[in-house]
């Protein structure tokens, strides 16, 4: 891209970054070591506070003086807590499954001693010919990391370490060059929407640039409200200033003089994180009045959505900034036309905007050779369900569903087999192992009758019924749906309705048959993309795995074992291990008492169903099965 | 009116003078406009816990907008509450990896142990429970997310283990004030 | 403004350009189903589904409340298709609905009743659950009786009370199935800052909202 050469700017942003990168060099260059301890909420919600707590006062009371930062997520969320160490003469090492324990022993044997502990190492970040690194590991072929190039790696609450790292070189670059040539790069670049529907970036900006009317605005949707769906939260805590820069750049390319972020209420860290981070981003003048001395003014404001589903639509958002009820509007006009208070408005997703100032900087073509097809990029995703390696990936677009799931996730544990895969979460739809040579791009999984929604990924295996995930999604889609026009209000609430009365056995073929009607009716009749995609997970789970209907209708029977009516909780008599009353013990409403021969027997009138006898009973016996119907369990013990 | 019955209604007399007051607090660091009804419910909630009725007709007279508007902005959103929260918060995440992880067997735990349903609060003011659609943890399914700190791995023992730490707490407390 | 011809039905007509096809098709005899449209607001509320069209150059019926007339537009409001959608609109909103005309005083006028007949169907279908939530009638007003159970969620009364005269005793409250035409803090009606203009009852397609004087002929009717 030309740059038409402008010294102030440059010279405004050399300057702040020159002092940035002196202020990375002291720290990470200084030949003291580093801690990095990943505190995302993920980590947080496997005790990363304590572990940084536990490193803070060890290092205190050894009287070492070595930086720590938090950080946010490297990706490798299954063994989170995750600690970085960086010391010279070896190469910055990972750490996993980090407790108080082991972070004790860091501190003593490895900062102020000299083992690096190589029990608890999860990968050195950089190749090296000491310790095996993440390039090692089978999913280092697949991942192409564009938006989460600086997650993990980066203090995401001190600006500078963005700046030494790239960070708003972008903008500068865009600065000097014309918004028409920007919106060119972006079309030229093959960026499309990240949130779901896939409309290209460019062009939407061009038509947003383009409409009359001011002041324009720039908008990005946080409100990730896909259940099994964390991209958007991981990126805000781990690097919010990529996403500004995105933003920022967004408005000068269309003309906008403010913007919003939409981040939800339910994300407490993200919406702490990205107003530190606008804040020190106005004191260096990269937001506010004549950005890097510029002509262009701009300045973005922290929105905090109130917990609706439905926000994530876009005409819902901007109607929720207005101050009302999120309720989706007809399209067109679209907000690029007429959006927030009736101004032309771009509305793009947290990943669209944090690729943009990679674009920026390394060009149209560097971002346009990624990917394949009509998707360009690279797909970020959120693994979570039953797959070894939960967490967040991105790997360029085109990566086949078996790569991301066998060979990025390393499969399914405890040896059981993959049933399905459900993307695109309330939208999306479930795919079955056939369908796991599909490449993962906006086209595809289209086709399949899934969709990429906003990239949450929730692996399926064998004891998971297929039924229950789509009445799960109902009862989600019915919870959320905003009540505005009758198919969505209604039309959800029957199919949740019917598929409630077939989990639990009450269902019948006539049932099922208006169920599939009334999806496609729904699917056709309703007014926003959350109605017509709201029927998606029956209609796939029906397509792919019509038997499960079935069975569940015709026999009572939950061939998954979970449907709770259809089950019942037995204790094989031959595998009771008589001595022992881990069952007992642990029943939660005292349901398991013993017989005559001190066989363990549960009460079918008390019990909960609440798994935890399974879990309980040791491995060695395994004598707590799980029956569906529930008349399998032999009359004895009724 | 019985004497009893009198001190009720003076205290709730009281109460609605101090929401009231603590509501117009609120709406001082906001401008008139109807795009602040959304950040001003938050910031009320904040201080007060709940969206009381008199809280709802303040705002409403500020922003010069029907009460019955404000009312159903505030009934549309999940994050607003229509009555007084409990000393804990308990939230249950009911994502999709938490569900098929047994998230819905988290819940009945709860709902079991405090005697109360989802949205509810405990008579002794000690816990609310609710529901929250996805935390983003869906690695360290079933999440509850416990006064603001989620917790990974909630399945109906670690329940116990939760509400025990809460009853250690209280009891120590107790000891405390008795010395 | 530019004046257009367009075929609806077959029947050749006449419109400014840019005019709504549904009321272009109404004000000229040609009815389709609807409920939540009002002619004064700006933005079609595009809320209950009923006016599906089939129109030429679209694979899939759309709703006639959003589109604008154009030159040579071709529209046949009695398509398979669009008829399909709409029975089925209809038939999920009478599954959620109190059908009780025989002790109804807006029988005969209801407009729910008009609909049945055009598109051919009964009021209740045996198809569908019934999806009721039972929710108490508001008796409290001198002049109104508001029974939600009749109340489609058109919003005509809505607009009327809140947009158009500024009254704001009615609005919408809750969202989805539990979403409700209510008073604030679902106060009796007679204790809100009801003016009593009676302008919703006028507006009301049903028998949600009725005058006194006709509800209680209607007690008669049910004794």
């Amino acid at each position: 891209m030309k740059a038409t050469h402008s010294p102030t700017i440059a010279s405004a942003f050399e300057d702040i970054k020159s002092r940035a990168i002196a202020h990375w060099q002291e720290v990470f260059d200084s030949g003291q070591p580093v801690i990095l301890v990943g505190t995302a909420t993920c980590g947080r919600a496997a005790g990363a506070l304590d572990v940084l707590e536990t490193i803070q006062t060890e290092l205190e009371k050894l009287g070492v003086d070595c930086p720590v930062f938090e950080v946010g997520c490297l990706g490798h969320c299954y063994a989170e807590p995750l600690v970085v160490i960086s010391k010279p003469g070896y190469p910055p090492i990972c750490y996993g499954y980090v407790n108080t324990v082991i972070a004790e022993r860091l501190v003593r044997e490895f900062i102020a001693g000299d083992n690096p502990c190589l029990e608890f190492v999860l990968g050195a970040l950089e190749e090296n010919d000491l310790i095996p690194s993440f390039a090692d590991f089978p999913r280092a072929v697949y991942e192409k990391k564009v938006v989460l190039r600086n997650c993990g790696h980066i203090d995401p609450t001190d600006i500078e370490h963005y700046i030494a790292n790239d960070g708003y070189s972008g903008l500068a670059t865009a600065l000097q060059t014309s918004p028409e040539e920007i919106i060119t790069e972006i079309k030229d670049s093959g960026l499309r929407g990240r949130g779901g529907a896939g409309f290209s970036t460019g062009e939407k900006w061009e038509k947003c640039r383009d409409t009359r009317g001011r002041p324009k605005y720039v908008i990005c949707n946080a409100d990730e409200g896909d259940p099994g769906a964390f991209m958007d939260r991981a990126i805000l805590e781990s690097d919010p200033h990529s996403v500004i820069e995105g933003i920022i750049i967004a408005a000068y390319a269309i003309g906008a003089r403010y913007g919003y972020i939409y981040v939800r209420a339910e994300y407490p860290l993200a919406v702490e994180r990205v107003r530190i981070a606008l804040r020190q981003a106005r004191k260096l003048n990269l937001l506010g009045r004549h950005i890097l001395e510029s002509d262009f003014s701009f300045d973005i404001r922290l929105f905090e959505g109130s917990g609706a589903f439905v926000c994530g639509e876009e005409t819902a958002l901007i109607a929720s900034l207005e101050g009302q009820a999120g309720m989706p509007r007809y399209r067109p006009p679209y907000p690029p036309s007429s959006g927030l208070y009736g101004k032309p408005t771009v509305v793009n997703n947290v990943k669209t905007l944090a690729s943009v100032p990679p674009i920026m900087v390394n060009g149209a073509g560097w971002f346009n050779d990624i990917g394949s097809g009509e998707s360009r990029g690279t797909a970020v995703f959120a693994l979570a369900g039953k797959i070894v390696n939960t967490g967040l990936v991105e790997v360029p677009m085109g990566t086949t569903l078996r790569q991301v799931i066998f060979d990025v996730g390393s499969g399914i544990p405890d040896g059981k087999r993959f049933k399905a895969v459900q993307i695109g979460g309330p939208s999306g739809g479930c795919l079955p192992e056939s369908a796991l040579d599909l490449p993962v791009d906006f086209d595809s999984l289209t086709g399949a009758g899934a969709m990429m929604g906003s990239g949450g990924m929730v692996v399926l295996d064998e004891d998971d019924c297929m039924v229950e995930i789509a009445r799960y999604f109902l009862e989600f889609t019915q919870r959320e749906s905003c009540g505005k026009c009758t198919f969505c209000r209604l039309g959800t609430k029957q199919m949740l309705t019917l598929l409630n009365d077939i989990t639990q056995g009450k269902g019948t073929q006539a049932d099922l048959d208006t169920l599939k009607t009334l999806a496609e009716d729904i699917k056709a009749g309703s007014l926003c993309g959350l109605g017509k995609t709201a029927p998606n997970p029956v209609l796939t789970t029906l397509r792919y795995f019509e038997d499960e209907y079935h069975a569940h209708i015709t026999e009572g029977c939950c061939p998954a074992l979970m449907c709770q009516q259809l089950i019942a909780y037995y204790i094989l008599p031959d595998k009771c291990e008589r001595s022992c009353d881990a069952c007992v013990g642990t029943c939660t409403v005292e349901a398991i008492s013993s017989n005559k021969r001190r066989i363990k027997v549960i009460d079918q009138e008390k019990c909960v169903k609440c798994n935890t006898c399974l879990t309980a009973c040791p491995p060695q016996y395994n004598a707590v099965i799980k029956l569906s119907p529930p008349s399998e369990v032999p009359a004895a013990e009724k | 009116m019985t004497p009893k019955a009198e001190a009720v209604t003076q205290d709730s007399k009281d109460e609605e003078a101090i929401n009231r007051q603590e509501t117009r607090l609120a709406l001082k660091r906001f401008g008139r406009k109807r795009w602040n009804l959304i950040p001003i419910l938050q910031k009320v909630q904040a201080r007060l816990g709940y969206l009381p009725r008199e809280a709802m007709v303040e705002i409403a007279a500020y922003l010069g907008i029907p009460e019955i508007d404000v009312y159903g902005v505030v009934t549309f959103y999940n994050q607003f509450r229509l009555n007084p929260p409990g000393k804990h918060s308990i939230r249950v995440c009911l994502g999709t990896a938490c569900h098929m992880k047994g998230g819905y067997i988290t819940l009945d735990a709860w709902k079991r142990r405090l005697d109360i349903n989802s949205g509810e609060t405990t008579a002794d003011r000690e816990f609310d429970l609710d529901t929250v659609a996805c935390v983003g943890c869906c690695t360290m399914a079933p999440v509850t997310v416990v006064d603001n700190q989620p917790e990974g791995k909630v399945e109906p023992t670690k329940v116990d283990g939760i509400l025990l730490a809460f009853e250690l707490v209280r009891e120590a407390e107790k000891k405390e004030a008795k010395q | 403004m530019k004046t257009i011809s367009l075929k609806i039905d077959g029947k050749q007509i006449t419109a400014r350009e840019g005019d709504n096809l549904l009321w272009v098709a109404l004000d000229n005899g040609i009815y389709i189903p609807n409920l939540c449209a009002i002619r004064d607001k700006p933005e079609p509320m595009a809320a209950c589904r009923l006016c599906f069209v089939e129109m030429s150059g679209q694979t899939q019926p759309v709703t006639a409340c959003t589109e604008t007339v154009t030159e040579g537009m071709e529209v046949n409001t009695r398509g398979t298709e669009a008829l399909r959608l709409a029975r089925r609109g209809f038939e999920l909103l009478m599954a959620s609905n109190r059908v009780d005309c025989a002790h109804c005083v807006r029988s005969g006028s209801c407009e729910l009743q008009k609909i049945a007949h055009h598109l051919g169907t009964k009021l209740k279908s045996k198809r569908l659950r019934e999806l009721r939530r039972d929710l108490p009638v508001d008796n409290s007003h001198p002049q109104i009786r508001y029974d939600p159970n009749r109340c489609v969620l058109c919003g005509r009364c809505v607009w009327v009370c809140q947009e158009h005269l500024k009254t704001g005793a009615l609005g919408f409250a809750y969202r989805g199935f539990e979403r409700v035409v209510t008073t604030f803090k679902d106060e009796p009606l007679a204790t809100t800052r009801c003016d009593q203009c009676l302008k919703c009852v006028e507006v009301c397609p049903t028998g949600a909202l009725l005058p006194k004087e006709k509800a209680r002929a209607e007690a008669r009717l049910r004794a």
